[in-house]
């Protein structure tokens, strides 16, 4: 039986170690978890299969992403690319969902994990369809930007 | 050879932050080389061996896992030492990997002080 405030503690935590390790920016749970996120963004999403199967997100808007990219690359924001900005998402995604998965290894078990993907637009949303979990949190990175983390899951149906 | 260092990843900016986590943690190379997966770098590898590979595991065309098994019946590398540097931490995976005949084994996330204990024993 999955525990889903031990889960959402333990993306948080992950994300914590990444962006502290990686990114060198702080990660802290929002006071405000109404709130959304606003203007362009970008979701960078992995999603996995196991004894479960689902998906983790981190979604945030562009200028956010531009200075989580930025600092992975220990350039200025106003340099990066688009495409670079598109893979540190894609690489946050991953790492986060590395930290998750070795804190809940005997929960989940073992599981096999995709090759991440970005999509931008506004309004993004995660969505796995009926039956799935949705742990969701809002995040200040650095006090100066708004993030979600999220990770939906259900157990896995047997596909005929 | 000379210190030379290949870093293998699919995400050429995860391959430019691996550079700059080498370069912060104090060790230098003569001549690095990159590839985007395992088949591109088993192509650089056999004509242009390097000391050391730092490679990703899970990549398209060609996976680190594979990537290992093949460098290994390469005669040109057989001093090749290789870390994975993956997020992928079960104690299965890293156990086959190093079965494989990969070296070591660096979990993401990363700092130049895991890069410089992990690395520093292979440089010569």
């Amino acid at each position: 039986m999955i525990n889903q405030i031990n889960v959402n503690e333990a993306m948080l935590e992950g994300a914590k170690e990444v962006f502290e390790t990686m990114v060198f920016m702080d990660i802290t749970e929002a006071a405000d978890q109404n709130q959304g996120i606003e203007g362009w963004a970008l979701l960078g999403s992995i999603s996995f299969k196991g004894t479960f199967e689902g998906c983790l997100a981190f979604c945030c808007n562009v200028d956010c992403a531009k200075a989580i990219s930025a600092n992975m690359l220990g350039i200025e924001s106003s340099d990066v690319s688009e495409e670079e900005t598109c893979d540190a998402m894609g690489e946050v995604a991953n790492m986060l969902m590395g930290s998750v998965k070795a804190r809940f290894q005997e929960q989940f078990g073992n599981v096999e994990v995709s090759i991440p993907s970005v999509v931008n637009g506004r309004n993004l949303r995660s969505n796995l369809g009926e039956g799935a979990v949705r742990i969701s949190t809002i995040v200040n990175v650095h006090d100066e930007h708004v993030a979600n983390l999220s990770l939906l899951y259900r157990e896995r149906r047997q596909h005929k | 050879m000379g210190k030379s260092l290949m870093i293998v990843d699919d995400s050429a900016t995860m391959r430019k932050i691996i550079m700059r986590t080498v370069r912060m943690s104090g060790l230098e190379f003569d001549r690095t080389e990159e590839a985007g997966n395992g088949a591109e770098a088993l192509e650089k590898l056999n004509t242009n061996p390097v000391e050391l590979v730092l490679c990703d595991i899970n990549m398209p065309e060609m996976n680190g896992t594979e990537l290992v098994k093949k460098v290994r019946e390469l005669p040109a590398c057989e001093n090749t030492k290789i870390i994975m540097v993956s997020t992928e931490s079960s104690q299965e995976i890293v156990d086959g990997v190093i079965a494989n005949g990969a070296n070591g084994f660096i979990t993401k996330p990363f700092t130049p002080e895991k890069f410089h204990e992990k690395l520093a024993p292979f440089m010569n």
